[in-house]
């Protein structure tokens, strides 16, 4: 019988095993791709790994990541087990009432936790970067800790301690000879709780951090528009440093354990695997300095803040500004305008921003941006007429644009008519022919402009009816026709051609076109969002000048090329479009990558707070109705 | 004995500090009108009344408590006996297997769920797998299968260690005894085993059920923007509304539940534990 218990643990064992390492699996033989996609392998290739240590952003971010979950750890473990032997000996109503204050960071979703740090900080005027972010991982770490620890303290005899003392300890040897090795296990788990714990968080330190400390995950995430096999080269980086450190330090103490088998040897196990993660770790961080440390120019110079979309600046752009100008680029990521203006609405200081126009339009009537100087701007008189003197900033006072372009419709031209598509613009997506065969995109605002573009009316309307129009369209689309909601996953997913259409961003489409040639991009006539990103400077900017120096070297040629080939977006500055759709460039012939003008339905968002409001929370009743089928 | 209890005070000040602070804060919200600032406070209730008199909103926390149930227990039947196989190895083997568990961890989860993804997707490995039954049209991304199994995924490491480190000190010649005395194997694992192991049980019960509740990046990852949890929907109001106040509300009234939720599985176990002492 206890045989066989054991063969189901065993058999429940190993597949365990398979199941965790499979993705891990799957993670390192996808960073040797050619391609781009994380989802459809085209070659083997270094290129990711040659990226990656290209980037000393990326390294910078490894060490951070890790450094900060060593401190954390040791810290919280120490501080945990200590607080939790002293509350265990409190009185019953301190014990009970720490239990749920512990449970706090547990029980609220992230995003709460992490918008109460951001408030604490702000509140106590605690200037954000390094140090909050290692404070803040100390703070959700502890309880992790307690939770292990305590059981294992409930469970020893509470005279333990006291006959210690009888015999003559002293109550620091009652605790560190006596308490502590009876409850090793459990603080050993909390450690690699708090340890794991620390190493994923994303949204809290992305709200407790400033001065462009990130880690991993704040990359990651901000990268959602363009993830790249890159990621999947520093996280195998990071399983190889892992696994060759554990395996020195498992061979070392099994060599000791042959010569000299003693209980000495078999108490330090209990330590190995401790010593082993600390070890392991510091490889990590070393490694990372290293090298990071090949590409960081160590300038007395000036620091630019920019803040700016994940992924949205070209290869060498930064690089070869710092080599230019000396000074050296700070460069934060945001994945939604949103995002941005809560930092920025809590006074985060930056010297760049590139917001979309409607979030521009909002910046400015809040009064949180500078009237630009004309005099110190080169770049005007190359940027395209279309982008410039847009209705969020009419005489471009305030910003300079950066990619522009439209929303339409791609789709696989295989599989949907271009008939179809003249004939019912955006109502394709409630033609039954392709049901269950169709992307929605992730976002208020376009699936709105959608619903109202082929309704007839204009996208900035404020008017009740039409918006409820607009809401019964998007939730007979959700009812009748299947779709899936997905945001920056449809780039990839097109270009592998599941699914027959969706809508997209043009300058995804562009990417998704040059990827694949079977995909096509269609702009009904019913009209569209003609977006754009313009990079403006704050009023809390810290180095105008410089600010001023980079936006010139953006919307110049080489700038702007690198920017805009790299991306994919359409680039503001006129030559370097029509280069790169012309014979010869990197999207010669891809019709999504030039933005259309001539078409009078086409609209700029507008920012109207009330109206945001009531469309976004329509728009999350379109998505529980989604949910519901 | 006493003296011990001085060393909780420095952590009693830093909680104060850094726990309850930043919910007082949003629970302050919560109870605020329109607005972000503390200086023009006006009580009000509306939060948390719309949250009520919505069906939809009631309809998406009733969801996210049962898909967060459903992990629990697929965590816990699949956990406990890979704890138990894993403490009932030898040290050295405990330790090798402890850490294989915990490492994958150590590679940023998103990396993972994007790894899950291509393994999931219409012509990845899994479909095509199924293809080999007879299966291969079935659609496995962005369905309620997937965010099940992410999450199981996710949490599965934290169940194992717990009922692991409860197990592990464990006196076995306890479970001889009982089957010297005549107990069959199940009536072992019952009256001792079991209730020997209830506080990591219960431990890792918490560390997967509260953060499967509120979790927003695997459901949107792998059930698509159609599967939208209450986690979601708080996301989303803070960070795309901007409606701070409602947002903070519908936290609040998560954060009671779970309370309530996890005080009474607490009370189940004080009662099994005092009924165990007979």
């Amino acid at each position: 019988m206890r045989q066989k218990k054991r063969r189901i643990g065993k058999i429940l064992m190993v597949l365990s095993v398979i199941f965790f390492y499979l993705p891990i699996l799957y993670m390192i033989i996808f960073s040797f791709n050619d391609g781009k996609s994380l989802t459809s392998f085209t070659g083997f290739s270094l290129r990711w790994y040659r990226h990656m240590l290209d980037s000393s952003d990326m390294m910078e971010a490894l060490s951070t990541t890790f450094s900060v979950a060593v401190l954390a750890t040791i810290i919280s473990t120490i501080v945990g087990t200590i607080s939790a032997i002293g509350i265990s000996k409190s009185k019953k109503v301190v014990r009970d009432l720490m239990d749920q204050v512990n449970n706090l960071p547990l029980m609220n979703p992230e995003i709460v936790t992490a918008i109460g740090f951001m408030l604490l900080f702000i509140t106590f005027r605690v200037g954000k970067g390094y140090v909050t972010m290692l404070l803040a991982h100390i703070a959700f770490c502890i309880p992790y800790v307690m939770l292990s620890v305590m059981p294992k303290i409930r469970s020893l005899d509470p005279n333990l301690a006291d006959a210690a003392m009888d015999l003559g300890a002293t109550p620091w040897q009652a605790l560190t000879k006596v308490i502590v090795p009876q409850i090793t296990p459990g603080i050993v788990s909390g450690a690699l709780i708090a340890f794991t714990m620390s190493v994923d968080d994303f949204i809290i330190s992305y709200f407790v951090t400033g001065r462009g400390v990130k880690n991993l995950s704040i990359m990651v995430y901000t990268m959602s528009k363009r993830v790249n096999p890159s990621i999947n080269a520093i996280s195998t980086l990071v399983v190889v440093i892992i696994t060759i450190v554990l395996l020195v330090i498992n061979i070392m103490p099994m060599l000791a354990s042959k010569r000299k088998k003693t209980d000495v040897v078999r108490r330090r196990r209990m330590w190995i695997p401790v010593t082993a993660v600390c070890a392991a770790l510091v490889a990590v961080i070393c490694v990372a300095q290293f090298g990071g440390a090949q590409n960081k120019r160590p300038f007395e110079g000036q620091t630019l803040r920019i803040y700016n979309w994940g992924e949205y600046v070209g290869e060498h752009i930064i690089q070869d500004f710092e080599k230019e100008t000396g000074a050296k680029v700070m460069l934060e990521n945001f994945d939604s305008n949103e995002q941005m203006y809560i930092k920025v609405a809590n006074k985060e200081a930056y010297d760049i921003l590139v917001p979309s126009d409607y979030m521009i339009e909002r910046l400015i009537s809040e009064g949180y941006l500078q009237k630009l100087d004309k005099s110190k701007l080169t770049c005007m008189d190359k940027l395209n007429k279309a982008v410039k003197g847009l209705p969020y900033d009419p005489k471009n006072e305030y910003s300079v644009p950066y990619f522009w372009g439209t929303v339409g419709i791609v789709y696989d031209k295989t599989k949907v008519s271009e008939e179809d598509l003249k004939k019912e613009g955006y109502n394709i997506f409630l033609d039954q022919k392709y049901k269950g065969d169709i992307y929605l995109y992730d976002s208020e605002r376009d699936s709105f402009m959608m619903a109202l573009k082929s309704l007839g009316y204009s996208m900035n309307t404020s008017d009740q009816g039409e918006i409820d129009k607009a809401y019964q369209w998007l939730l007979k689309c959700v009812g009748t026709m299947k779709p899936e909601i997905v945001t920056d996953e449809i780039i990839d997913n097109m270009a592998q051609a599941r699914k027959a259409l969706g809508l997209i961003y043009s300058g995804d489409a562009t990417y998704v076109m040059a990827e694949n040639p079977k995909m096509g991009y269609y702009l009904p006539d019913s009209g569209t969002n003609q977006w754009s990103d313009a990079m403006v400077i704050p009023k809390n900017a810290k180095n105008v000048d410089l600010a001023y120096a980079f936006i010139n070297y953006a919307s110049d040629y080489d700038g702007a090329y690198d920017n805009s080939s790299y991306v994919g977006y359409t680039s503001a500055n006129k030559k370097v479009m029509e280069d790169l759709y012309g014979k010869g460039g990197e999207f010669e012939g891809i019709d999504a990558y030039i933005p259309r003008t001539d078409n009078k339905k086409d609209e700029v968002f507008e920012y109207n707070e009330k109206t945001k409001k009531i469309i976004s929370n329509l728009w999350s009743k379109v998505k529980i109705a989604a949910s519901n089928k | 004995m006493k003296r011990f209890q001085q060393l909780a005070w420095p952590y009693i000040v830093w909680a104060v500090m850094m726990l309850v602070l930043p919910m007082a804060l949003i629970a302050l919200y919560s109870v605020m009108n329109q607005g972000n600032s503390i200086i023009s406070f006006s009580f009000t209730l509306e939060h948390y009344a719309k949250f009520f008199t919505d069906p939809d909103f009631l309809l998406i926390l009733w969801r996210s408590i049962l898909i967060a149930v459903k992990t629990t227990v697929l965590c816990l039947l699949l956990g406990y006996p890979i704890a138990y196989y894993i403490a009932r190895s030898t040290e050295k083997v405990q330790n090798v297997l402890i850490l294989c568990i915990t490492l994958p961890m150590w590679i940023n989860m998103l990396v993972r769920t994007y790894a899950w993804i291509g393994l999931l997707s219409n012509g990845g490995i899994f479909q095509k797998i199924l293809g080999f039954f007879g299966l291969g049209n079935v659609e496995l991304l962005y369905t309620e299968g997937a965010v099940l199994l992410g999450m199981v995924y996710n949490f599965l490491p934290f169940m194992i260690l717990q009922i692991q480190t409860s197990l592990s000190k464990m006196d076995y010649s306890l479970i001889e005894a009982s089957a010297d005395l005549g107990a069959s194997p199940a009536q072992t694992f019952r009256r001792i085993t079991l209730p020997l192991s209830m506080p990591g049980v219960i431990n890792g019960i918490t560390l997967v059920f509260l953060p499967a509740v509120s979790s927003f990046f695997i459901p949107k990852l792998l059930g698509g923007g159609q599967y939208f949890l209450i986690g979601n929907m708080i996301e989303n109001q803070f960070i795309t509304v901007g409606e701070w106040n409602f947002g903070s509300a519908v936290s609040m009234i998560m954060a009671i539940i779970m309370m309530l939720l996890m005080m009474a599985v607490r009370k189940v176990e004080q009662h099994n534990q005092g009924g165990k002492g007979v």
